[in-house]
């Protein structure tokens, strides 16, 4: 089986790099031209110590606890492994060093510059100083005898020399390379190799080959080359064993000889072909870390497990046959001298090979499952891999195919299982960072610090009137928070003497006692905990979710179906995400439940699958500032619940689309809905951002995953359907109870339908009229009207006749459903709620009278009429209807021009939005009714007819509703009064209605007052249009004596004059002054059928 | 103009903080601010910044340029130009005394800043006398300088000017005291 090779990492800024191991090989040092020198302790290492040891640092050494560096200020420094303090400059050149290297034993360091000097420096006694002059241009690489007599180098000038270290005199040199008059400019950094141990060879990596010189002789004893290696070779490195040579090429390929035999056994890509800088082996396994010139850092694994002994396939070796004899003998010793270690390998390499498999692949078992947080999918592959022997030999791609081996036993070969996912707080950083954030959300932040000084807890709330900052000892080792204006909630796992604690400072107590504890039972552990209003809740790896009261009340208890992986609370709301079951080739699998726990506990979702994308997991679930569900995954993207649509899940944003960079992600703290905010802390280079320096939050916008965004078109869909979907939590607060701003609201429908008015246009200008169609179709009642008004305008005939087709459909559809409801509709309700849908409603009939005149003013309109007329009887009337509707929203409001669409869409949309939401509201009937004649006026005939009675039964009641009203504000009245006014005399029908009441009743005397109508407009529907048109006559001729009629009414006439003169005024009126209005009205009304009832 | 004066409209240059308060959007004459939402960075003047961060409640985000890698570029760059360079903030001068005097907690390596500033400045001080002294040795009709701050205008701009109309009268009374003389007669 061939090495593994491990994903690529970010190490550094881009630029040259170096690698080395420490002695123990416990950990891998690497230096960058960000001027740090990074500890890694593996490559998953999210948090490598750095060490900044300057400006750029071009080379790093360790050995002994020393760590060298070179580095631009032109020094070669010293500092202490692995704590990172200085410890002295040990030279300094004219010129920056390229290259410094210990000896064996790590007495001395040597150190090539760009001066073209070469040093040689005792480390205890930097005193003791050797300099090597004779390279004319800057010196590349050097490489220490192993037996510390040579020192050999390469230099810029085109040559490789080698010094003898005692006499400081130069041996030998060869000219080698290609010459070039900077380190920048040279094809390869010709980082060379003295064989360890013996130190019989030099490697010297020339062009495409691997030169080798033998000591003291120094001729050229073989190369070593490859069919694989295309362009020249950067770095070569001897495994301390000195048994294998590894070389890496400027274009990323790495390649392993085995030197007792010269073969080839390994040959390894980059993922992005970036050259190769710095190669060095484990001291003890088997293992290469590379790092190339962009600053990534990698790993390969098990180098020359499997290796065919006969497999020479590739590897062409030229062997020096001058020197064959003469070399033989020390070859033979060498070998003798190292091969006990690897020799059984050779012979039993299957067995070993097999046995070294389940031990790696355990080993990176244990790597994914220590490192918590971030867990790499990329990683998981790799692992799977691991046990699929066919997709390593295509991995390694060029290698020549292997027989498959007969003693290997047979594997699984279907898709792997995932690693599952491990519990984890949202907006928290990794828990074994000494420095960490335990939550980042709306209301403040909690950090903890564990050094060596202090283990401690932060809390700071974003906003101060809240509480004050607050500093906790963290001697119960809490790693989980929560916090919500209430409560900060803390819990920590059992250690070997204590339980798991759930802790709560419910610091918005009234009384002494700020802080509770609970114990968890023996065995059970806190896995994820959260704070609701009034609750927290805590799920444990005994699979069950414990709620209690903020106050430390144990409220309810219940199992959950899998481990808990994360969840949130909000008001009453508790989302819980956990283990459907596992999943497989990097897929998790969970499951999420939804619950509120009010006074209504209900569970909303039943454990569905939460959509993931593809081989991501979970990073961040919560609530919007609203209370709408959302999530992260770490693929970026964020999901909301959408209540309109069943409770699907539908993402809102792809935060990958806002990083520059690969390695940038977004941390979120929180979601708005209202205005639309993703609140998030970017993070350069990580996953989540580090303590200090203290984060800044950004905002990102939403943008729903619309198709042809680019297009007007699209881009109109896409704003529509996001502001619905961002506004579907007012539906659901306003079920649940929760005051809310009505503003917002109407605001949010306006906008919608401004929306859909503009895709309306562009659709007509396109020629679609179908689509018009559907666009209409999600319009409102008034919205509607509009549109049939373009359309007419615009000359589409068709369009605008299928139009009021469908406004008059519409119109009925609403008018059924709240006529059904009527009875169940309690009194109080309807003061509370009913008004506001009447209060247009109102307003708007007396405009209805003039409308024929209005008609004919009005030349467009009219136009529109007529066309219309040729349209079948059955329609004809409503249409008029419709017609004269919207004229009379036009023309109530001379002073805003016909063409500020917004200003009649707020006040209709408004309240038709409410009459959607509440769907147990008396609504007056709205204002076309296809079937019944001008039924939008029922409610006022009702009142109307009944006044009179009304006033002496409840006199008292009406009365005192007006003062109120007088009471609160003048316009309030105005409006209200002159609607009910110029109402009460208006129709026909209702005249008609008040002289056959009497039949109607003897026909069917156990009607009620709506029956009664509904019964009196089928009739008189019956009547001919020219009876009607009688009454309709009468109707216009009566009005003064209504009004006189109206005086009965105790009213107040300054009042009303006065009313009047404002109307006259200040002709249309905003939201805010209209909302009053229904009041009165609806009180009138309900009070007017109440008291029929009673009679 | 006073350099009391440079500060006061320096003031009305626009920085972010991090309010720890909530509160809607305000209206005032000189526009709209806010609304302020707790956590949330938000723009306001120099001003508002300063007054809110001495009642503790607000933390302050230093202006992109107030960083020591920047500043010191800046620096090299002025040093190594016979003229002006152009500065990050047309108040760069009056922004570091006010944000380093009432928010130095929020600004990392605050002291290095105000050293970098002061070289800054400094360089900038004498080239602009340099040049002054040059332009009065050559006795030049006009010159023209750019990239000069309000606040380093302020530094000679009233000095300059005096001086000059001093020496214009100094060298315009070598001919009179002739004529007085002659008058004498």
């Amino acid at each position: 089986m061939a090495a593994t090779q491990k994903p690529m990492r970010y190490g550094h800024t881009e630029g040259h790099t170096d690698v080395c191991f420490d002695d123990t090989g416990s950990c891998i040092v690497t230096c960058g031209s960000d001027g740090d020198v990074r500890i890694w302790e593996n490559l998953d290492d999210d948090d490598p110590k750095s060490i900044n040891v300057g400006e750029k640092a071009y080379s790093c050494a360790l050995k002994n606890g020393r760590l060298i560096t070179a580095v631009s200020n032109n020094t070669v420094q010293m500092h202490t492994f692995p704590e990172g303090a200085p410890d002295g400059i040990l030279t300094r050149f004219t010129m920056n060093a390229n290259h410094v290297i210990f000896n064996s034993d790590g007495t001395k360091i040597a150190a090539g510059s760009s001066d073209f000097m070469v040093k040689v420096v005792e480390v205890t006694d930097s005193s003791k100083q050797k300099t090597f002059r004779g390279h004319d241009a800057p010196v590349l690489s050097l490489t220490f005898d192993p037996r510390d007599v040579y020192l050999a180098s390469a230099s810029c000038d085109g040559s490789v020399r080698v010094w003898k270290i005692a006499d400081q005199i130069c041996t030998t040199s060869w000219p080698l390379l290609q010459k070039c008059n900077d380190v920048i400019n040279a094809k390869s950094i010709c980082r060379l190799g003295w064989q360890p141990g013996s130190g019989k060879l030099l490697a010297i990596p020339v062009d495409k080959v691997v030169k080798l010189y033998r000591r003291e002789t120094w001729d050229s004893q073989s190369d070593l080359s490859d069919a694989f290696i295309m362009q020249p070779l950067n770095v070569v490195a001897w495994s301390p064993c000195g048994q294998y040579l590894a070389a890496g090429s400027v274009d990323g390929n790495i390649v392993v000889w085995n030197m007792e035999t010269q073969e080839c056994i390994e040959r390894m890509k980059h993922e992005k072909n970036y050259s190769i800088c710095g190669l060095a082996w484990h001291p003890k396994h088997r293992q290469i870390a590379y790092t190339d010139t962009e600053g990534n850092l990698g790993l390969l694994e098990n180098i020359g497990d499997g290796k065919k002994p006969n497999d020479k396939v590739a590897s062409t070796v030229t062997k020096d046959y001058n020197d064959l004899f003469d070399g033989e003998d020390d070859d033979y010793l060498n070998g003798d001298m190292i091969e006990p270690q690897s020799s059984p390998k050779a012979g039993a390499n299957e067995d070993d090979g097999d046995d070294l498999m389940p031990t790696s692949g355990h080993l990176k078992r244990a790597i994914i499952d220590d490192d918590d947080n971030s867990l790499d999918i990329g990683m998981i592959k790799a692992n799977s891999n691991l046990e699929k022997e066919d997709d390593d030999d295509d991995q390694t791609g060029g290698f020549p195919a292997l027989p498959p081996s007969s003693t290997q036993q047979p594997f699984y070969d279907g898709p792997m299982p995932t690693p599952k996912q491990k519990p984890f707080q949202s907006g928290s950083t990794p828990a074994h960072l000494m420095h960490r954030f335990m939550v980042w959300n709306s209301v403040g932040i909690i950090r903890c610090y564990n050094d060596e000084q202090d283990n401690a807890i932060d809390i700071e709330f974003h906003d101060t009137s809240v509480h004050h900052a607050t500093h906790l000892p963290n001697s119960l080792n809490h790693t989980m928070a929560d916090l919500s204006t209430e409560a900060i909630l803390l819990a920590c796992e059992s250690t070997e003497e204590l339980a798991s604690k759930l802790h709560c400072i419910h610091f918005s107590s009234w009384d002494a006692n700020k802080e509770w504890t609970v114990d968890m039972p023996e065995d059970e552990d806190v896995e994820a905990i959260c704070l609701g209003q009034g609750w927290a809740a805590c799920a444990t790896s005994a699979l069950l979710v414990r709620v209690f009261t903020v106050g430390g009340v144990q409220r309810e208890i219940f199992s959950l179906p899998g481990p808990v992986v994360s969840m949130a609370g909000h008001g009453e709301q508790l989302m819980i995400i956990y283990h459907r079951g596992t999943g497989f080739d990097g897929d998790q699998c969970l499951g999420v439940q939804l619950m509120e726990l009010g006074k209504t506990k209900k569970q909303i979702l039943h454990g569905d699958p939460l959509s993931l994308t593809k081989k991501s997991y979970l990073i961040w679930v919560g609530f919007s500032a609203e209370g709408t569900p959302c999530y992260v995954d770490s693929e970026g993207i964020v999901r909301m619940l959408n209540r309109g649509l069943g409770n699907t899940w539908i993402p809102v944003c792809n935060m990958r689309e806002h990083c520059k960079g690969k390695s940038d992600h977004y941390w979120v703290v929180g979601i708005h809905e209202n205005p639309q905010q993703l609140r998030c802390i970017p993070c350069k280079g990580a996953r989540f951002p580090p303590t200090l320096p203290r984060p800044a939050v950004a905002i990102l916008s939403f943008k729903l995953p619309y198709c042809q965004v680019t297009t007007e078109k699209g881009q109109m869909e896409e704003q529509y359907w996001r502001s619905v979907v961002f506004h579907n939590h007012v539906d659901y607060l306003s079920k649940n109870g929760y005051e809310l701003d009505e503003n917002a609201k109407s605001q949010s429908v306006k906008e919608q339908q401004e929306l859909l008015m503009k895709l309306f246009a562009l659709s007509c200008k396109l020629e679609r009229e179908f689509r018009c169609m559907e666009l209409a179709d999600l319009m409102t009642q008034n919205v509607v009207n509009l549109a049939i008004k373009y359309a007419s305008r615009s000359r589409r005939l068709n369009l605008a006749q299928r139009l009021s087709e469908m406004a008059v459909e519409k119109a009925s559809e609403l008018a059924t459903a709240p006529e059904d409801e009527e009875e169940e509709e309690d009194f109080r309700k309807h003061l509370n709620a009913g008004y506001s849908n009447s209060a247009t409603e109102w307003s708007r009939l007396p405009v209805r009278n003039v409308q024929q005149d209005q008609e004919m003013e009005d030349a467009e309109e009219t136009d529109a009429y007529e066309e219309v007329e040729e349209t079948p009887e059955g329609h004809k009337q409503s249409k008029k209807i419709v017609l004269s509707e919207e004229v009379s929203s036009n023309k109530k409001d001379p002073v805003v021009p016909s063409a500020n669409v917004l200003d009649t869409m707020s006040k209709y949309s408004k309240k038709t939005s409410l009459s959607s939401s509440r769907a147990v509201n008396k609504q007056n009937p709205p204002v076309i009714k296809p079937l019944i004649p001008k039924p939008k006026s029922k409610q006022a005939l009702a009142i109307s007819f009944f006044q009179a009675r009304t006033l002496n039964s409840s006199e008292k009641t009406v009365e005192e509703k007006e003062e109120k009203a007088g009471n609160e504000s003048h316009e309030v009245k105005v409006t209200a009064q002159e609607s009910t006014e110029n109402r009460r005399p208006k129709t026909g029908f209702q005249m008609w209605l008040e002289e056959n009441r009497a039949n109607i009743l003897t026909d069917n005397p156990d009607l009620n007052e709506a029956e009664v109508i509904k019964e009196g407009m089928s009739r008189f529907r019956m009547l001919s249009s020219e009876e009607r048109m009688v009454w309709t006559e009468k109707a216009k001729g009566g009005t003064v004596n209504d009004l006189t009629e109206d005086k009965k009414r105790k009213r107040p006439t300054t009042d009303e004059d006065e009313v009047k003169k404002n109307q006259e005024q200040k002709p249309e009126d905003s939201n805010l002054s209209k909302k009053p209005k229904p009041l009165d009205q609806s009180t009138n009304v309900r009070l007017a059928a109440f008291a029929f009832k009673q009679s | 103009m006073e350099p009391a004066e440079a500060e006061f409209l320096a003031e009305k240059e626009l920085v972010t903080i991090v309010p720890n308060f909530s509160l809607d959007r305000i209206h005032l004459i000189g526009g709209d601010l806010g609304p302020f939402n707790p956590g949330l960075p938000v723009e306001v003047p120099v001003w508002l910044a300063i007054n809110l961060k001495q009642r503790q409640k607000c933390r302050l985000i230093p202006p992109e340029w107030m960083d020591v890698e920047k500043l010191e570029e800046i620096r090299d760059q002025e040093r190594k130009e016979d003229t002006f360079t152009p500065m990050p903030s047309p108040y760069y001068m009056e922004l570091t005394k006010l944000l380093l005097n009432y928010a130095s907690d929020n600004i990392p390596k605050a002291d290095e800043i105000r050293t970098l500033v002061k070289e800054t400045w400094d360089t900038r001080i004498a080239k602009l006398r340099l040049s002054a002294d040059s332009f009065v040795r050559q006795q030049e009709a006009h010159a023209k300088l750019d990239n000069l701050t309000l606040m380093e205008i302020n530094t000679t701009g009233t000095f300059l000017t005096q001086a000059l109309d001093h020496m214009y009268k100094l060298r315009t009374n070598l001919q009179p005291s002739e004529s007085a003389h002659s008058q004498d007669f």
